[in-house]
């Protein structure tokens, strides 16, 4: 099975090759490193070279090919400034995923079909952030709704179990309507980065099955990465240039 | 008076995980027993961790070659830290197996891997291997 990870926080070169390096050690397959529109400028003039290195390093491994994508991830205010920015950075790169936590927001963003992924809708909220009618849009627009690890990983008590029930609430949601739901590691260093066996462990205690966390770390995130390869060519959606 | 050993009908199956320990300070087998019961603890509490029969088996400091094969009984004495292709984020490496009940080595697995913190120190605990026997685990996540 191919694991996608599309939620590792860019950074500089090298820590971004020790995170791809240990991420990979650890049965990741694919990486989208997600920039500030600021940095991603920079970033994705080495990105070609990351690749290579990492390939070098890895040629004796039995998994020797990886996948190495950059987006951009934003945080707009409202959803004006949602349509401004989506429209400013959709054709600079293959991935935007925009962070949630208002419910503007959260509402702009599955309406817009231009954005890949909404991030992380509960957070600083005190629900979960999506609704049926949220769940409904998600799914006509295909925008994943992404349950972000590090997000339990790095909170304790009260505010952990508020996370994972808010968690609990998305995928409850999930299995109902079916919206694309994507689990990511939002690994920034070495340290926060978990093997995705064991990211299901944990999930599989919050009501996310093996075959159901599998759709979330292979399927759905092999569809948006197929999709936006051919976002180029489409004139609207359901018609392409050939 | 010892007891009679009970026979294998009667004794609980085991499973035996392998871990893969990165550390920011040098551990001991004690501290990684603490962390262990500390991260079940934390995410199942008193009654779910009674089930799960833990018990460390083997400790291995891997970034001391000759030490590759002993218990951590024998004392390490090497205190390189291992790092990433010569690059700035060192840790200190380990791995370990964990004997636990069968069945429950998901939940093991799931509260192990919420672990971030030990004493204030990073810690970071993945499972990288289940097995039936200790011999097995050793020879398939060790060597």
């Amino acid at each position: 099975m191919k694991c996608y990870d599309l939620n590792i926080k860019g950074n500089s070169y090298n820590c971004n090759k020790e995170l791809i390096l240990e991420a990979h050690r650890l049965g990741w397959d694919y990486f989208n490193l997600l920039f500030s529109p600021e940095s991603y400028e920079k970033a994705i003039k080495y990105k070609n070279n990351l690749r290579d290195e990492i390939e070098d390093i890895i040629i004796n491994n039995l998994r020797n090919k990886i996948g190495l994508e950059f987006g951009i991830e934003i945080h707009p205010k409202n959803q004006n400034e949602l349509y401004k920015l989506t429209k400013k950075y959709r054709n600079k790169t293959k991935f935007i995923s925009v962070l949630g936590g208002d419910l503007g927001v959260n509402r702009g963003v599955c309406e817009n079909i231009q954005v890949d992924v909404l991030s992380r809708p509960y957070l600083n909220l005190p629900s979960c952030g999506i609704n049926h009618v949220l769940a409904k849009e998600a799914v006509k627009n295909y925008v994943a709704i992404e349950l972000c690890f590090n997000d339990i990983l790095s909170s304790y008590l009260s505010y952990r179990s508020k996370i994972m029930a808010h968690f609990r609430e998305i995928i409850k949601l999930h299995k109902k309507f079916k919206f694309p739901l994507i689990i990511t590691s939002g690994a920034s260093s070495i340290w926060e980065i978990r093997s995705p066996r064991d990211i299901s462990a944990i999930f599989k205690y919050l009501d996310l099955f093996e075959d159901e966390f599998n759709n979330t770390i292979q399927n759905y995130p092999q569809k948006i990465i197929e999709f936006n390869n051919e976002r180029e060519n489409m004139i609207i959606l359901g018609v392409k240039k050939i | 008076m010892k007891l009679k050993i009970l026979p294998p009908t009667l004794r609980i199956n085991k499973r035996y995980l392998v871990l893969d320990v990165k550390s920011e300070v040098k551990l001991s087998k004690d501290e990684l027993v603490s962390a262990i019961w500390y991260g079940c603890l934390r995410l199942y509490g008193e009654s779910e961790t009674s089930a799960f029969n833990l018990w460390l088996i083997k400790f291995y400091d891997i970034a001391d070659n000759n030490s590759n094969n002993h218990d951590i009984n024998n004392k390490i004495i090497n205190n390189d830290k291992k790092s990433i292709n010569g690059k700035n984020s060192q840790y200190y490496h380990f791995k370990a197996v964990l004997r636990c009940q069968r069945g429950y080595e998901d939940k093991i697995r799931g509260s192990l891997s919420m672990l971030s913190n030990h004493n204030n120190k990073k810690i970071a605990i993945s499972t990288i291997g289940i097995s039936g026997t200790i011999a097995s685990s050793i020879e398939n996540f060790i060597n």
